[in-house]
């Protein structure tokens, strides 16, 4: 009797068990682009869309929302960036620089939002004005004095000369939207050819077809943008034909697409993987500890091994595709030995046996912020953190989703490592601006060179781009003699698609992705 | 007839007994060898367990690295063996703690009664109020990450259990006739405490501690993947778990190695705790 009931016991255990599997397996459905009124439909999964990458709406007007607003088709600059990151006619036909100080653009004849109305000059001039009086770092990047709108023609004024105002113009924060129109729900009428009519922070995006547009008719009918942070949640996302697409696939899952079901579209970027230190840290001050820092990280090894070479080493803030980056600078490279003889002559030395130098009474302790949803970061410190020890450094790590608010106290941190796209509006000048001036909203450690305010002085005057790429050139090495800054890696950035996804394509700025060409067979 | 059946059930009930005992052997060796790896991972492990060689990485598992290595290069079989240092030692030190604070604030609660048991008791149902990891999960995150505050963490919503038995133990104890006795004959409470309460609720407290330690260290570990257990680059079983999760697919060694020692060791706990309760309670 026993027996029997033990194995009675035993089948329903199994039976269950099988039922929990074949559940899994029967929720497969077979992947299908057409909906049942026959529209076609596009489903693409981002691991960066969400508040943490300050991309909680669409409003270009806001943070780095902009950057959804261009990637999905929702808004478009005036003018468009080429592969080689040069000024091409998007929205605006053409610009003259009338003199160091002002500006005309035309807007090209028949450009509508996507609510029919038409995107003239006054309309243009409207999203500007507002663009400027709202974002945090709009108005000092462009320092627009006055803007007159006369029919397609555009005339802008700057408060001082600013050679690259074009190129800020196209940064994604410069998508021109209807403002008019508001932003409710976080989501604004642009010009492209997707139409936002749903957003969730941090979870999706819908996107209809812009049946005005007018640049061609785009060919998918419904689209879905999902959040989804999470790297395996993304890949069996895709295996499964959830998504049919997806941006930011952790590297340790590209084997699994690298087969003729897929396709990879790649472009090396300007996306770096860097390093900032910050100034308020007493160690950090110490000039032998930036430095071993910068000796200490095997930038190589991150980029070969760990990032299956999907990248390129880092030297200054610029990949070589410009003039003014790659190897026009030098920095230390990755040698563990003379990073001990430094840190060894500036005092600090091990004297408890432990593995961690001291001076003074203190160990060399940095805690070190990063952050999760660029799936490089982890894999950089943790490398890092590895190589580092070696020297004889204890690096604490806190890799969190929310990094803003600890890199925003003084005393928080002493590293901190991120991503950012140094040259993404084709000019070196952004990435100072943003990152390493006084006044710069993003120069989160208190870096502080009189050397680099001068030569960012004589750069906001210089229009020659040639000049200014050499002033580049003198900006970066003054970052990297000081080591304010370690530039690891830049970003190969990489689309995977199912094969049958068309018109889907990377491009060197990072930012543009949906276009009319989009199309699934 | 009667008789030949007692004396047969007798029998059945001291081989029961002799069978246990043969279990309890076998599952307390197991479970001292999962100790003695934790206490000697030191020298157990053929590698470094921290020593990054991108050289070695993703290495499928070999006759020189029998359990892979990971994206850094780093063999997993050491960062298995010193990661039951992590998971493990915790989960003891965890499970004493919270039997030592448990035991004896039931016991003193349960002994002097009154309002002191109320106040304790209703103290101890606001902790047993909450689902009990989400509740972890709030202390942890806010002590922030690490072994040490994962193992508080989960101490501070343990106790109430240990609290709740040693009291009905308690409760049930000092009426009973040899409590009275020893109350007549002068013993202070301290004595009556730890001469004749202690020993005689020992059995059931005991029993509920060998029985958590799988559940804690799962639950250990589990925060540890959550991230807000042990943090980087520190072998625990939990976090390797996590930070190998991407490669499930790819390199499924990475995942499956610290997968299958929590396996084992929570395995080993648990027959061990059910054997330990088939030995002290063989009804």
């Amino acid at each position: 009797m026993k027996g029997i009931k033990k194995a009675v016991a035993f089948a329903m255990a199994m039976a269950l068990t099988l039922g929990a599997f074949t559940g899994c397996s029967g929720s497969k459905k077979e992947p299908t682009n057409a909906s049942d009124d026959g529209k076609k439909t596009f489903t693409f999964g981002d691991t960066t869309f969400n508040a943490e990458n300050e991309e909680a709406t669409i409003d270009p007007h806001e943070a780095y929302c902009g950057w959804a607003c261009i990637r999905y088709g929702v808004g478009e600059t005036l003018f468009k960036f080429n592969d080689n990151m040069e000024l091409e006619p998007w929205v605006a036909e053409s610009y003259e620089n009338i003199d160091d100080l002002t500006w005309k653009v035309v807007i090209k004849d028949g450009v509508t939002f996507s609510n029919g109305k038409a995107c003239d000059a006054a309309a243009v001039k409207a999203c500007i004005e507002d663009l400027v009086a709202v974002h945090e770092r709009a108005a000092a990047d462009l320092a627009i004095d006055s803007i007159e709108a006369d029919g397609l023609t555009l005339t802008i004024k700057t408060q001082e000369p600013k050679p690259t105002l074009m190129n800020y113009l196209c940064d994604p924060y410069g998508c021109i939207i209807d403002v008019e129109s508001g932003n409710a729900d976080g989501i604004v009428v642009g010009t492209g050819p997707y139409v936002a009519t749903e957003l969730v922070t941090s979870d999706h995006l819908k996107l209809v077809k812009n049946d005005n547009y007018w640049n061609g008719q785009p060919k998918i009918d419904e689209i879905t943008v999902l959040t989804i942070t999470d790297g395996d949640t993304l890949a069996l996302a895709l295996q499964n034909g959830d998504i049919d697409a997806a941006y930011g696939m952790a590297y340790a899952n590209y084997p699994i697409f690298e087969n003729d079901d897929y396709v990879f579209t790649g472009t090396p970027t300007s996306r770096a993987f860097y390093c900032q230190m910050n100034y308020n840290s007493k160690i950090i001050q110490d000039d032998a500890v930036r430095k071993a820092l910068a000796m200490g990280i095997d930038k190589e090894g991150f980029v070969n091994t760990l990032l299956k070479g999907y990248g390129a080493v880092g030297v200054g803030a610029f990949p070589d595709n410009f003039s003014f980056g790659g190897d026009a600078v030098s920095t230390v490279g990755y040698d563990p030995e003379a990073a001990k003889t430094v840190l060894e002559e500036a005092g600090w030395k091990d004297t408890d046996g432990d593995g961690i130098r001291e001076k003074g009474g203190k160990t060399l302790t940095l805690k070190w912020v990063s952050y999760p949803s660029r799936q490089e970061l982890p894999l950089l410190c943790e490398s890092a953190q590895a190589t580092l020890k070696d020297i004889g450094f204890d690096i604490q790590l806190n890799i969190t989703a929310d990094h803003g608010t600890i890199v925003s106290e003084k005393d928080g941190w002493d590293v901190y490592a991120a991503a950012f796209v140094t040259a993404s509006i084709g000019d070196p000048m952004y990435f100072f601006t943003t990152n390493c001036l006084d006044d710069s909203p993003k120069n989160r450690g208190g870096y502080h060179s009189d050397e680099l305010q001068k030569l960012a002085e004589e750069m906001n005057v210089t229009f020659d781009p040639e000049k200014r790429g050499e002033l580049a050139i003198q900006m970066q090495q003054q970052l990297l003699d000081d080591n304010s800054f370690i530039f690891c890696s830049f970003l190969r950035m990489s689309m995977i698609t199912k094969a049958n996804v068309t018109g889907l394509k990377a491009h060197p700025s990072d930012y543009y992705e949906f276009t009319a060409d989009l199309d699934i067979q | 007839m009667s008789s030949v059946n007692r004396q047969v059930s007798v029998r059945q009930l001291k081989v029961k007994k002799c069978n246990t005992k043969c279990r309890l052997i076998v599952f307390a060796t197991l479970a001292i060898c999962l100790v003695a790896v934790a206490v000697f991972a030191d020298r157990l492990c053929p590698y470094d367990p921290y020593a990054q060689d991108l050289s070695l990485s993703y290495q499928a598992p070999s006759a020189a690295h029998i359990m892979g290595t990971d994206a850094y290069g780093r063999d997993m079989f050491s960062r298995v063996i010193v990661g039951a240092r992590a998971s493990i030692l915790s989960t003891l030190a965890l499970v004493c703690i919270i039997t030592l604070v448990g035991t004896a604030v039931g016991t003193i609660s349960g002994f002097i009664g009154g309002k002191v048991d109320a106040i304790v008791m209703r103290v101890s149902d606001f902790f047993l109020a909450f689902p009990g990891l989400v509740f972890a999960l709030a202390v942890a995150a806010l002590l922030g990450g690490g072994v040490l505050n994962a193992i508080i963490a989960l101490a501070v919503i343990s106790w109430p259990k240990y609290a709740r038995v040693a009291r009905s133990q308690t409760l049930s104890v000092k009426v009973s006739s040899f409590v009275q006795a020893a109350v007549l004959a002068g013993d202070n409470p301290p004595q009556i405490i730890f001469r004749h309460i202690l020993p005689n609720i020992f059995g059931p407290i005991l029993v509920t501690a060998m029985l958590d330690i799988g559940t804690m260290t799962m639950e250990l570990a589990g925060l540890s993947f959550l991230g807000l257990g042990a943090q980087p680059p520190i072998a625990e079983w939990g976090s390797m778990m996590s930070s190998g999760r991407s490669m499930l697919q790819t390199y499924p060694w990475v995942v499956l190695s610290p997968g299958i020692a929590i396996f084992i060791s929570v395995v080993i706990f648990n027959l061990l705790g059910d054997t330990v309760r088939d030995y002290l309670d063989p009804k």
